[in-house]
């Protein structure tokens, strides 16, 4: 069986000149990044947008990539500034609100759909930065490393971060989950998921 | 205690990269701990989310985004193969005033062409040479309206439509490069005047089958209407099967369901 073509030769192509390569790392990409944007908006139109702007920004700025090193950490730092100039951008438009899902109806034998979208709206309910990083590493499963180089700061400051964001992110489940039956349902969120 | 310990284990425990005293303590930890567990479980059901699959229309996205770029780097390497070095459109893009930018690269070029053409005095050559002239200017508008095209402003994709309508004849570049902005421009103002420019190529199956294609559910209703009645002003038959589904789309706007109805009408 053949060995993939590595992400970094397809992107040294696409940086020479190949376009058509970027084809295979859209392919590759797309429901990663789809996923981790629908996760961090809560908005599927929005999240297309964003996956389409990243790869805009790697035609544009094809040359600032550095054959030789690693492709996922340089895609996702375009995909992170990308969401950010949105936010900025919505933010002076002063006109976005984060489409959230109804929340599915209080039940006690709940299934796993219904965990899984009181799970999601407590993510949205999140501070931005809070939800990124637990996104980021829980997730999309970056290394601290990755993501400290992402975020431009400290990796013990990561999983700090990690941390407190996990923590803020149980007291809006409980809230969510109205209390009495939360821990039955963060076990069945587990089990379920 | 032991808490404060977990918070700080927690994150490498999940990476796996903690020594085996440490794995242990965390795993006995977990177990007689209830806060703690709850904490471990809600983390482990972030990284068991399911994954969320984008649209199809995603990849037809890219697909036409990545045509332009090709449609413009040909340009450029033409241009580059005459000796003339000039930077590719999509770098232009990164301009704030790409527009502006891209005009005045087409005044110089066109003065620096027409000069060269005057100087040369009466040749032998002086018709070859003046079609080769207007050959370069149209190979350069072209450019310039795929930059425009392309721009983050609203008014600057405008721009670079109105442009488009200043060649006389069908550029297949820059039609494939509408029909993009017809299906795709977040601004309605644009994929409205992207209709306006298309609206001169009836002969053009291409753009026969384009307006057809941009006439889906999730279009805009004011640029729906718009194309029902350019489909109908064509006379364009081919359209009824496209006109029947959005007609009976619940989902769609009812001014346009009705509108689509009259239209099947007309051009049954």
């Amino acid at each position: 069986m053949t060995r993939p073509v590595p992400d970094e030769e397809l992107m040294t192509l696409v940086r020479g000149g190949a376009g058509d390569m970027l084809g295979v790392l859209f392919d590759r990409y797309q429901i990663p990044l789809f996923s981790f944007y629908s996760k961090l908006t809560g908005n599927r139109a929005t999240s297309e947008d964003l996956v389409q702007e990243v790869f805009v920004r790697i035609l544009k700025y094809r040359r600032s990539y550095r054959p030789g090193t690693a492709f996922r950490p340089w895609i996702y730092k375009i995909a992170r500034n990308a969401h950010l100039d949105q936010m900025r951008k919505r933010r002076d438009e002063a006109e976005f609100r984060p489409a959230i899902e109804p929340l599915a109806p209080h039940n006690d034998s709940a299934s796993a759909d219904q965990q899984e979208a009181l799970l999601r709206r407590a993510l949205l309910e999140l501070p931005e930065e809070k939800r990124e990083v637990l996104l980021l590493s829980r997730f999309q499963g970056l290394p601290y490393t990755e993501i400290a180089e992402l975020t431009g700061c400290h990796v013990g400051a990561v999983k700090v971060r990690v941390h407190r964001a996990l923590q803020e992110l149980r007291e809006i489940f409980l809230r969510l989950s109205n209390g009495g039956a939360a821990e039955r349902r963060i076990a069945g969120a587990n089990h379920g998921l | 205690m032991d808490c404060e310990r977990i918070a700080e284990l927690l994150p490498d425990y999940w990476q796996g990269t903690l020594k085996v005293p440490d794995t242990q303590f965390v795993a006995t930890h977990l177990k007689t701990c209830v806060a703690c567990r709850e904490l471990a479980s809600l983390g482990e059901s972030i990284a068991q989310l399911p994954e969320d699959t984008p649209s199809p229309a995603l990849r037809e996205r890219f697909q036409a985004m990545l045509d332009v770029y090709e449609a413009g780097r040909d340009e450029t390497a033409r241009f580059k193969h005459r000796g003339f070095q000039f930077p590719t459109w999509a770098s232009w893009t990164g301009i704030r005033s790409g527009w502006a930018f891209g005009a005045a690269v087409l005044l110089i070029f066109v003065g620096f062409m027409a000069g060269r053409f005057l100087n040369g005095g009466e040749t032998a050559h002086s018709q070859e040479q003046l079609a080769a002239m207007q050959s370069e200017v149209t190979n350069m508008r072209q450019l310039v309206v795929l930059s425009m095209l392309q721009q983050d402003s609203a008014s600057q994709r405008l721009q670079g439509v109105t442009w488009s309508t200043q060649q006389r004849q069908a550029d297949p570049k820059i039609l494939v490069a509408l029909l993009h902005t017809l299906r795709y421009d977040s601004s309605v103002d644009v994929r409205l005047a992207a209709l306006d420019a298309l609206s001169r190529y009836s002969n053009q199956q291409e753009v026969r089958q384009g307006l057809t294609d941009a006439l889906e559910a999730k279009q805009s209703p004011l640029v729906q209407v718009e194309l029902i009645d350019l489909l109908v002003q064509w006379h364009d038959h081919g359209a009824i099967d496209s006109l029947r589904k959005i007609e009976q789309n619940q989902d769609v706007d009812p001014t346009v369901r009705d509108r689509a109805r009259r239209a099947i009408d007309q051009l049954s």
